[in-house]
């Protein structure tokens, strides 16, 4: 099958990719590096061409409200009318847990502009919402450092290995379109400061984590179970603490 | 899988040391690095494929023997590599059957074979005998092969440290790459692939480059642009560069905003003459799957025809395009700032997303100003039409001139049929209609005409809307139909989409609506004709009062001159008498009414003059007195004269002609000589003050009437009715305050004073100056009987100062009596007793058809005995002759 990942070199865009290939298919690794702008619209109807299967994986070059809700609009509408004109058969997007209770958020309210435009595009989706990453968690310490302390919420976090989201992704891609969204978690759940302090220690970093009580995420107050599923989900096979030591062993 | 390394080939000469041999390496070093050299500087002057080419096929070629040379890049996009350079000039291959597949083919990294060459820190060969046959090695090695080439030398090609394609060398000799040869090219591979990177930049420039003198171009072609016209050509012109076989057609959207009609093409793709009139001539629906995804997009995007005709089987282009062998096309939306003004559909098959987006950024610019342009001319056309239309108004002076201006303006011009006309009536509140075009609703005359019968009024609720509305309001038929309208089914019947309905203004004031019918009118056109209209139509109407005041004006005006002819021209009535006193008391106390006057009095007594001191002294001075003379008319004129008669009402009638009773509306009507009004007009003239109201003769309509009546005689009335020749009860209608003026005889004081006056005015008229007038004259005045009364003094003082001479009136010529007058009772003062008795004798004797003497005779009459009548007739000389004449 011939398969365009948008975003294809991301984090998760590579190891989908790449694990599509491995499968056997022909795979459009599509980025603006790679000639294919879902922006500008550069390279999209050539690449949609023949194509069964659109992963959309890319993720906005800015995170400002306004931009990251037009990044995702312009590139929904460019990509999902590009893919209705080719007669792709299957449209993959990469969301996020707790999206459409987050709205009080810029980012979620743009993810979920997002969702709604494959909704209303009347081609055949998947909608793969996902907890955060293990790689995200290096980041949100350092958000949170004041000094030597790193100051975090204790909102439910489940976060996941992003070999795992790929292997989802790669799942779903594959399979029937559900005309659904669906749910991908890691194995486990934690306080979200439990985590960074986790990784931290770990990483022998010397700050501290304090837990501030506060309910909040990316700067948007949220419920403590908005980053969690709330019903059944599809968990990821790599632990917390397998994937902290294959950091190690990397690093 | 065997690698035939450097190192092991050149195992050989390394085996034979000698002096010699050691010379020659260094003489074989030294070579190479010349060769090196040489190559290096040659390999940095490379610009374009070409000079490459040269380079393997020159340069390299004639110091090594080698079949020929390939440059691979590398896609990361997809993780292929796929021909990019290919010097093959005496390539063995080229005949092979999958040469051209091999040239477009796109090889997968993933595979043992390439990956080794990706791993090898050197160039690497392989005899193809050996991998060819591997199961995921690329098939270019065994069409090789299958050429003869035995041997190929894979090296790879970097830039920024990052793989971007692979140096092919290939050899039909088995062992054919020399060390010395491996040597070269690895030391010369960094400069090859900055060489191909330098091609790829080039090439990405040129690109680039044309692209934008493309753009370039066109944008100046563009600016020249003032028509559709030459937009096409431009567009054409441009896009035959592209896909120099393909057409184009662009769209606009309708004003409706629901439709997109063709604006520009290019069809020349097809001659079907069906298809062309079909796609040209065609409305398309702008939600039809297609043209609203274009118009949704920011991109251009790229449609497969046979899909989207499975997408949407109903839209009909689609099948078109198909059937004129369209596989794929492309879409563009053309927009001004934010609004959309139409799409661009190209035959194309792929999208250079910034050629297009530069293609449709100048045709929307061009397209808006063209329609700029045609809005403007389209403005000016309107403005002079409405000129032309303004001055055929201004020569406009008739409803029939109108009709004719407005009929011709709106059928031949604007396609728009003047359904109606009406105008708001004096009384502020009904509307008649003024102008219609009965011709506009043939098959139901009845209807239309019991409508425009109808006299609505303002509160009619369509009429109300109308006037209310600011810049007047549009009906859609259909609509209306549906509302219930019932005039909407009279307005389907023409077919015209609209009922256009306006109200007519002057000022601030309406003056009435106008109803057109038409599909589409410019708002602007409209506005301007219905100004000219209203104007046209208050001038028509202002004409038309016009005329009518002229007309009154031009009847006073004759009247006025005849009066001055006739009439005396006292200022004022001389005479203080006490006679005359009585008159001014009951002229004063009968003027601020409106009762009927009758003026008796003799025969130069000055009526008239009183009437007009009525007249004047009444709220009506302020409007001129009429008067008729009912004796100076013959009996055929004097109803005519009187109450006006329409345009052929009888024969000699070529005019119409107002009636001096409405001539004197809101005045006085004098009617002198009322004695000698025939009876039938008595009759009517009766009818007329008793219902203040009149028609003409010949006419229908009844014209309401205030005039105040003022008669005049010196018949004595009572006895004309007894005789027959006057109405009594038109006297009684007449008498009901009479004013009887005394003859001139019984006021002698004021003979003095009106002889005076008399001498002053024709003094001064005829330039005498009369100083005197001697007693002996003003007793004679005094003693004359004045049968002609103060009319009588006058022409004698006018006759007597004609005659005066030095300024002294010294005689005046009182006529002699004459046997005829002798009758007139004023005559009688002037006789002796004998001759009063005599000629009183035979006129008693006349009224008694000349019985003397018994019942009902003269001697019954004159109360005395008959014998003495008889004495009498015979002392006097009284004969039958003198009595029965």
């Amino acid at each position: 099958m011939k398969i365009v990942v948008i975003g294809g070199s991301g984090l998760i865009g590579t190891k989908v990719v790449a694990q599509l290939r491995e499968k056997g298919h022909q795979v459009i690794a599509g980025s603006p590096s790679t000639g294919i702008n879902t922006i500008t619209g550069e390279g999209l109807a050539a690449a949609m061409k023949d194509t069964d299967i659109v992963i959309d994986l890319a993720n906005s070059p800015s995170f400002e409200d306004n931009a990251v809700m037009e990044f995702f609009q312009t590139a929904g509408r460019n990509l999902l009318g590009a893919e209705i004109s080719a007669g792709v058969k299957h449209h993959v997007a990469l969301s996020i847990v707790g999206v459409d209770i987050m709205q009080n958020i810029g980012y979620m309210r743009a993810k979920m502009a997002q969702e709604d435009l494959i909704r209303q595009s009347g081609i055949p989706y998947t909608i793969i919402r996902s907890t955060q990453f293990f790689e995200f968690i290096g980041g949100i310490a350092n958000q949170a450092t004041q000094g030597n302390e790193v100051h975090l919420s204790d909102v439910k976090f489940q976060p996941i290995a992003s070999d795992d989201v790929a292997a989802f992704v790669v799942k779903y891609a594959l399979g029937a379109p559900l005309n659904n969204k669906i749910e991908i978690a890691g194995p486990d759940r934690f306080d979200m400061y439990q985590v960074a302090d986790r990784y931290l220690q770990y990483m022998k970093d010397p700050r501290k984590v304090i837990a501030n009580g506060k309910p909040e995420y990316f700067g948007g107050a949220v419920t403590h179970a908005a980053l969690v599923p709330a019903g059944l989900a599809d968990l990821g096979a790599v632990s917390f603490e397998n994937w902290l030591t294959t950091q190690l062993q990397n690093a | 899988m065997k690698e035939n390394s450097r190192d092991s080939k050149s195992g050989k000469k390394a085996a034979a040391p000698s002096d010699n041999v050691l010379l020659q390496t260094v003489e074989q070093y030294k070579r190479e690095r010349e060769i090196l050299l040489a190559l290096s500087s040659d390999l940095t002057k490379v610009r374009d494929k070409n000079d490459l080419i040269l380079l393997f096929k020159k340069r390299i070629k004639g110091l090594f023997y080698i079949s020929h040379t390939i440059v691979t890049l590398i896609d990361y996009k997809d993780a292929t590599y796929t021909p990019f350079l290919l010097d093959n000039d005496g390539s063995p291959i080229r005949s092979h059957q999958r040469y051209q597949e091999m040239v477009h083919s796109r090889f997968p990294l993933n595979e043992p074979f390439i990956q080794s060459v990706l791993h090898a820190a050197a160039p690497i060969s392989f005899l193809l005998e050996d991998i060819m046959n591997e199961p995921q090695s690329p098939p270019f090695l065994r069409v090789n092969y299958e050429k003869g080439v035995k041997e190929i030398l894979m090296a790879t090609l970097m830039k920024e440290e990052k793989a971007m394609g692979f140096l092919h060398v290939y050899t039909d000799k088995p062992g054919g790459f020399s060390t010395e040869f491996r040597s070269i090219i690895n030391g010369i591979i960094p400069q090859i692939s900055s060489a191909v990177s330098n091609i790829i930049k080039n090439e990405e420039l040129l690109k680039e480059e044309e692209e934008k003198s493309f753009l370039l171009d066109f944008s100046s072609e563009i600016a020249t642009v003032r028509t559709k016209e030459g937009l096409a050509r431009a567009v054409q012109g441009a896009l035959h560069k592209l896909n120099p076989s393909g057409g184009f057609v662009i769209r606009r959207i309708n004003e409706d905003k629901k439709a997109l009609s063709p604006y520009v093409h290019d069809l020349s793709k097809t001659h079907d003459k069906k298809i062309l009139t079909a796609l040209e001539n065609s409305v398309f629906p702008i939600n039809d799957g297609i043209q609203n995804r274009i118009l949704n997009s920011a991109i251009p995007m790229l449609f497969n025809t046979e899909r989207e005709i499975q997408r949407s089987p109903d839209s009909a282009y689609l099948q078109y395009w198909k059937q004129m062998g369209m596989e794929n096309f492309a879409g563009i939306r053309l927009r001004n700032g934010e609004t959309n003004l139409g799409i661009l559909l190209l035959d194309l098959d792929d999208i250079n997303v910034k050629l297009l987006k530069g293609i449709c950024a100048q045709v929307s610019i061009a397209m808006a100003n063209i329609m700029a342009n045609e809005q403007i001319t389209k403005t000016q056309e309107e403005q002079s039409f409405l000129l032309d239309f303004s001055k055929d108004i201004t020569r406009v002076r008739t409803r029939l001139d109108l009709q004719k201006a407005i009929f011709t303006v709106l059928d031949k011009t604007m396609h728009t049929q003047l359904a109606m006309i009406r105008v708001i009536d004096d009384d502020g509140i009904h509307l008649s209609s003024f102008m219609y075009d009965r011709s506009l609703f043939p098959n139901t005359k009845g209807t239309f005409d019991d409508m425009v019968a109808i006299r609505i009024t303002v509160e009619e609720t369509y009429t109300a809307q109308v006037l209310a509305s600011e810049e007047g309001l549009m009906f859609n038929v259909e609509e209306e139909l549906k509302n219930g309208n019932a005039y909407a089914t009279l307005w389907k019947t023409t077919g015209l989409k609209n009922m256009y309905a306006l109200p007519l203004r002057v000022g601030d004031k309406n003056i009435g609506t106008i109803w057109m019918l038409a599909n589409r009118l410019s708002p602007l056109l409209v506005k301007g004709i219905c100004a000219q209209i209203s104007i046209a139509i208050a001038n028509i109407q202002a004409n038309e009062q016009l005329d009518g005041y002229k007309k009154k004006l031009e009847v006073e005006n004759d009247y006025l001159k005849e009066q001055i002819k006739t009439i005396y021209n006292f200022s004022e009535i001389i005479g203080s008498g006490e006679a005359m006193q009585k008159v001014y008391r009951l002229i004063s106390l009968v003027a601020d009414s409106n009762t009927s006057v009758l003026v008796t009095g003799e025969t130069g007594t000055g009526k008239e003059l009183i009437a007009r001191a009525i007249h004047n002294a009444s709220p009506r001075k302020e409007k001129l007195m009429v008067k008729v003379n009912c004796a100076a008319l013959p009996a055929s004129l004097i109803e005519s004269e009187l109450f006006g008669h329409e345009r052929g009402a009888f024969t000699g009638a070529v005019d119409r002609r107002i009636g001096k009773f409405e001539l004197a509306n809101n005045s006085t009507l004098f009617l002198d000589e009322i004695g000698e009004l025939p009876l039938d007009a008595q009759a009517k003239l009766l009818r007329v003050i008793q219902e203040r109201e009149l028609e003409r003769i010949g006419g229908k309509q009844t014209i309401k009437l205030d005039v105040r009546l003022i008669a005049a005689t010196n018949r004595n009335l009572e006895e004309e009715i007894k005789a027959g020749r006057f109405r009594a009860d038109l006297y009684f209608r007449l008498n009901v305050f009479p004013i009887h003026l005394p003859p001139l005889r019984q006021r002698l004081e004021d003979i003095e004073p009106l002889t005076n006056f008399f001498i002053q005015k024709y003094a001064r008229s005829t330039g005498r100056k009369i100083r005197s007038i001697s007693p002996r004259v003003m007793h004679k005045l005094r003693s004359y009987t004045w049968p002609g009364n103060v009319r009588e003094l006058e022409h004698l003082v006018e006759r007597s100062i004609l005659l005066s001479e030095d300024g002294k009136i010294e005689d005046i010529y009182i006529p002699e009596n004459a046997a005829e007058d002798q009758q007139n009772p004023a005559l009688l003062l002037n006789r002796s007793l004998d001759e009063v008795e005599r000629s009183y004798i035979i006129e008693t004797l006349k009224r008694c058809a000349g019985k003397i003497s018994g019942a009902g005779s003269a001697a019954e009459v004159l109360k005395i005995p008959g014998n003495t009548l008889h004495s009498k007739m015979k002392k006097l000389g009284i004969y039958k002759s003198d009595y029965f004449s």
